[in-house]
């Protein structure tokens, strides 16, 4: 019998679906890859088994009984271990603390002697037996907190362990001792669950492998039984020309220039050129700069220096008002905190950069306003109707229309910067992203993006630059590399 | 494509929600008013002019409440000591002739309060510490300067704020104003709707390349000048003051921005919203005190008044 | 090179708020020149009876503000479980205690549980719960100052204890101490700073950081309804004029205590010790002879430099205008050189 099973799983964010009919189940002894693009649905998976999203369809099963896991501590108490995404370390404590930080089993009174020699030996089988437990985690590397994460997890006297992307931000030295650890747990007859766009780590330590493509189960194989094409064949699934817009490359002069551009503690000395008139992407994992570079170009990093200049002109960096000064344009990757107005609406949020133009001794023209925020949202494709709708009624791929829609026009054609510019966004909606992106370039501005998709830079790319750790790999022009090659530069480059 | 769901997104949960709370809104302004209607006494008793001249004091502060609330920066709770302290400025400068005395009373305000908008929108500072600091060295300055002791008019020409003007007390016309200004600052001036952008999400305005420093100091500004009205007002119609003038306007005022439906969190609301919650503040307390029930049970109600109302503005917004 | 280290580890977070009030004891003892009005008994007593009232109050706010909250309730707190004691203790002060007490923590946990079931601010939901109190306070005692019948308990709640405290500041420091307890040892201490210091993260860990918010509230409005109780009894009355003054003085406690407003920064003895300082600082200064509004000044002067020190951007804009000048003068020196 399974240990944990997830039967006919569906999941919905409004319209969208995100996971669709997905079933898996999981054995003792065994290690599950779960493999997808972004945005195919794996962390809405983690979501649902953990408890923190009830799915609309479908239950999760524990050891063949249906139950309904109401929240994260109702997953721990049924034996779920997690280690998320995002990190979960409280920075105020200790490496102690925060390894029995939410654990249902400490009592509210506990002798701390014991709880530490437990968090010590969880240490120690990482090999951070130099890490003195009483050292705040606001002290640690991001790696070295990952890796408490991890002693976090298996301090949990669980059965089923989820890692979600665990080794982004790791050493070869460092996940070789994550996978040490993950093989003791499987020898117990613990099940894991690992979660990763990593095809190499896949077959080193997976038995088997589960493939989410746009939230529907492509498929389940042993990895002894495929081989990385088959398995990247499964992801991808479709050929890449439907997706995005046919064009003609061709190099436009230079109008963007970044030389030695640093921003602590990531980027050093990183150097940048890109053409009018076309698409670069930097391409890189989370934690590889690329987003931190364009965040700073954008003037949103207070501590960040070096030189710019767009069109020849010099820019200053760290203020947003001189980015704009310079036209340079922004597209946040953090859309509902910092990209759009979720509580205003369409129309405010299409307008919310154009209120300048419109403006006299202090006083809007507001007719001017109500045709601008019209034509903005034809533009865009956004219904005219919806003009007055709040902002977080739409969709999100709709609501990075409004992103978009709020920097077209203008005077002169600009630097267009975005990250993750469809993270989030359905497939119906990126299509519609990526023909507004060449209409940028179409129109004479040079689009800077930042992504963490492959294929999505390939599709979209005149330039791609790879990026690792805060440096620049390589540089490609379009059609001098393909999938393997960027997957190898953003994680292991032999270079670094 | 995707157009075609949206009427799906129309028929989910939240526009009912919302939907329901203007509903309830609607009833709960329809059992007011019918039950201030069928208080015996309240058309007849009580005229509309003592009941806008009762409500002007507070209502200034509350418009400038407005300002604050609405950048996302909730309250101020140094407004009361900054009406207070405006009095007695205006009071001791009257010797200088009337209209110097009201300049030096507004500019007190604007420079005492824009202060605290500088800091907390320069520096992000936590606006109710910065508020509770002012607080506290307004109250101090104050004692030092006059001692406790009361402030007389140091000069004459307060007869003016007594009169009425087309059969309305300058008092209430000094609020309308305020009102009327404060709402065409939100709608027609670029300012405005800065104020709304930073309100609703700091960091997506700062991203749009907004001044977080000029548009949450100019809220205050505009609050702080609200708050030297009011403190004006209340010195020509008592006669003299001291720091107890203004105390607690602070409270009365957010409960009124609140009730009127200018949400906590900012980025929406208007002063003709805060005029209505004014007004039914005051509509209640005049209700209640004609039928018979005591001046305390006024504060309770009002105190279960804004937490409702805080609790049903959720009704209304995604979770 | 040890002198340095002596004053950065006086100045670190955890010793600055100690290292402060024996500051504000020598100074004041400088001023006082001798003359023996600060170092007395008397001037002793007096501040262990302010940080009674204080104490408490600050202790409750200051335990939201650990977890990035804000209980702008406290002051009405203070006053309505004053009123419920001296309502209800007519015959038992106990039974007034208790119930004064139990209204506090009702009230918190009413509170805790409106934020975090519809996922409200906490600043909203107490502003209307401060004056939803008031407003009670007002009903119960009918708008009237109310005289508490039994005369034995006021005295005996202020009487000396071992020339510096009362019974009154007795309790107090005693819910200080089981506070400091429970934070130090007991699970909910590191649950409370947890959250307090990212809250997500925390939640992502797997604790419930809903139960956390409520349990603060509700030990929050319990502490500050303790301080009306202790308050009203000395007094002999209780009046609904609320004592809103009380929150200012409260918060500068908690801060200059060492609570960050940043959140998971804190502790009782921390919190206790800001209260003794400012509570020094108002009985020292009267017992020299300084006029008291010296010490709102200096109050405010704390909170205000406070308040601009833990601003968030405050480290970004000094930054960009670092940054700035540095290119500022290689720009001009290049200039030069060219």
């Amino acid at each position: 019998m399974p240990v944990l099973a997830i039967d006919g799983v569906t999941k919905r964010f409004g319209p969208n679906a995100v996971l669709k009919d997905v079933s898996l189940a999981l054995d003792a002894h065994e290690v599950r890859a779960v493999c997808g693009e972004n945005g195919a649905g794996k962390s809405t998976l983690v979501k649902v088994i953990t408890g923190l999203y009830a799915p609309d369809e479908g239950a999760v099963c524990v050891d063949g009984t249906p139950v309904v896991i109401t929240s994260p501590q109702h997953a721990q108490e049924l034996g779920i271990a997690l280690v998320a995404q995002e990190l979960s370390l409280a920075p105020a404590l200790s490496v102690l603390d925060n390894i029995w930080l939410g654990n249902r089993k400490v009592p509210l009174l506990h002798r701390r002697q014991e709880l530490r020699a437990r968090a010590r030996a969880a240490l120690d089988k990482l090999g951070l037996n130099d890490l003195a437990l009483d050292t705040p985690a606001s002290a640690l590397s991001i790696g070295r907190r990952q890796l408490v994460e991890i002693a976090r997890m298996l301090t949990r006297d669980a059965r089923v362990f989820i890692l979600d992307e665990p080794t982004a931000t790791l050493s070869d030295v460092e996940i070789e001792r994550i996978f040490a650890a993950l093989r003791a747990l499987k020898a117990e007859g613990k099940s894991v669950i690992y979660i990763t766009h990593r095809l190499g780590e896949v077959f080193e330590i997976c038995d088997s492998v589960s493939v989410l493509r746009n939230g529907d189960l492509v498929g389940t194989r042993r990895t002894n039984e495929i081989d990385r094409g088959t398995l990247m064949q499964m992801m991808l699934g479709r050929s890449l020309g439907e997706m995005y817009p046919a064009w003609e490359s061709s190099p436009g002069d230079p109008m963007l220039m970044v030389k030695d551009l640093h921003v602590p503690p990531l980027v050093r000395g990183f150097d940048l050129t890109a053409e009018r008139g076309t698409v670069t992407c930097l391409a890189g994992q989370v934690g590889s700069g690329a987003i931190t570079v364009l965040r700073a170009l954008a003037g949103l990093t207070p501590g960040a220096s070096g030189e710019a200049s767009i069109s020849g002109k010099p820019m200053r960096l760290r203020t947003v008002a001189r980015a704009q000064a310079a036209d340079v344009k922004f597209i946040s990757e953090d859309r509902a905190g910092e990209g759009i107005f979720l509580r205003l609406t369409v129309g405010q949020n299409l307008i919310a950069t154009k209120l300048k133009d419109h403006t006299a001794f202090g006083l809007l023209a507001r007719r001017g306003l109500r045709a601008t925020a019209a034509s903005l949202a034809a533009a865009v494709g956004v219904d005219r109707k919806r003009l007055h709708s709040p902002a977080d009624e739409l969709s999100g791929g709709n609501q990075q229309k409004l992103a978009f829609g709020r920097w077209i026009g203008g005077d002169r054609p600009g630097v267009l910067l975005m990250n993750e510019p469809t993270r989030g966004v359905d497939v119906g909606a990126r299509a519609e992203i990526y023909r507004l992106i060449r209409q940028f370039c179409d129109r004479g501005y040079c689009v800077v993006m930042a992504s963490s998709d492959i294929e999505e830079v390939l599709g979209m790319a005149d330039v791609v630059v790879s990026m690792y750790r805060g440096r620049q790999v390589a540089r490609y022009r379009r059609g001098e590399t393909d999938m393997q090659r960027i997957l190898a530069d953003i994680t292991h480059p032999a270079a670094a | 494509m995707t157009e075609l769901t949206f009427p799906a997104v129309l028929r989910r949960g939240l526009p009912r929600a919302r939907y329901i709370a203007l509903a309830v809104r609607l009833a709960a302004a329809a059992a007011i008013a019918i039950y201030a209607l069928t208080t015996p006494g309240f058309l007849t008793l009580l005229s509309a002019n003592a009941l806008f001249t009762a409500i002007s004091f507070v209502g200034c502060v509350a418009v400038g409440m407005t300002f604050i609330t609405l950048t996302g920066n909730i309250m101020s709770l140094a407004i009361g000591a900054t009406v207070s302290a405006s009095a007695l400025i205006f009071l001791a400068c009257l010797s200088l002739g009337i209209l110097p005395a009201i300049l030096v009373a507004l500019l007190f305000g604007v420079v005492i309060t824009g202060a605290q908008g500088f800091l907390v929108g320069h520096l992000r500072a936590n606006p109710i510490l910065v508020s509770v600091a002012a607080l506290s060295l307004l109250l101090g300055g104050a004692a030092f300067v006059t001692g406790g002791h009361h402030i007389y008019p140091s000069g004459a020409g307060l007869e003016i704020f007594k009169d009425r003007f087309a059969g309305i007390p300058i008092d209430a016309w000094c609020f309308f104003t305020t009102v009327a200004v404060g709402q065409f600052i939100l709608s027609w001036t670029r300012i405005g709707r800065l104020m709304t952008m930073v309100g609703s999400n700091v960091r997506a305005a700062t991203a749009a390349g907004v001044s977080t420093t000029a548009t949450v100091t100019a809220a205050y500004v505009i609050a702080g000048a609200c708050a030297s009205i009011s403190g004006i007002l209340l010195a020509a119609r008592y006669g003299s003051g001291d720091m107890e003038i203004g105390v607690g306007y602070d409270y009365t005022a957010i409960a009124a921005v609140l009730v009127g439906g200018t949400g906590i969190a900012g980025g929406s609301g208007s002063t003709l919203r805060t005029l209505v919650g004014v007004i039914v503040i005051s509509v209640i307390e005049v209700v209640l005190l004609l039928r018979g029930f005591s001046e305390q049970l006024q504060y309770l109600i009002t105190g279960l008044l804004v937490l409702c109302v805080i609790m049903l503005h959720t009704l209304g917004e995604r979770r | 090179m040890t002198f340095g280290n002596a004053v950065q580890r006086l100045f670190a977070p955890s010793a600055r708020p100690f290292t402060i009030v024996v500051g504000t004891i020598i100074v004041l003892g400088l001023f006082d020149r001798g003359t023996g009005y600060f170092f007395s008994i008397g001037t002793v007593f007096s501040v262990m009876q302010l940080f009674a009232t204080l104490g408490l109050v600050a202790l409750g706010l200051g335990l939201s503000m650990l977890i990035r909250e804000f209980d702008l309730s406290v002051s009405g707190m203070v006053g309505l479980a004053g009123c419920i004691a001296v309502l209800t203790g007519a015959s038992n002060p106990w039974l007034g205690a208790a119930l004064g007490v139990a209204a506090g923590l009702l009230g918190g946990l009413i509170q805790g549980l409106i934020m975090t079931r519809l996922n409200l601010s906490s600043v909203g939901v107490t502003l209307g719960g401060l004056l939803t109190m008031q407003g009670l306070t007002y009903v119960l005692t009918d708008n009237q100052t109310i005289s508490y019948p039994k005369i034995a308990v006021p005295l005996g709640l202020n009487a000396p204890l071992a020339g510096l405290f009362s019974l009154r500041s007795v309790v107090a420091l005693a819910v200080f101490a089981i506070a400091a307890l429970a934070m130090r040892y007991t699970r909910l201490g590191r649950d409370v700073i947890a959250t307090g210091s990212d809250r997500r993260a925390s939640r992502i860990a797997g604790l419930n950081t809903d139960r956390v918010v409520i349990s603060v509230f509700a030990a929050s409005g319990g502490s500050s309804a303790l301080a009306g109780v202790l308050l009203s009894y000395s007094l002999g009355a209780a009046s609904p004029v609320a004592l809103s003054d009380v929150l200012a003085p409260a918060a500068a406690a908690a801060i200059v205590g060492g609570v960050s407003v940043i959140g998971g920064r804190g502790s009782p003895m921390g919190i206790a010790a800001g209260v003794l300082t400012l509570c020094i600082l108002s009985s020292g200064l009267s017992a020299i002879g300084v006029a008291p509004y010296v010490h709102d000044l200096v109050t405010g002067a704390i909170l205000l430099v406070i308040a601009i020190l833990d601003a968030p951007d405050l480290a970004q804009r000094i930054t960009t205008w670092q940054f700035d000048r540095a290119e500022r003068q290689r720009n001009a020196l290049k200039g030069a050189s060219s």
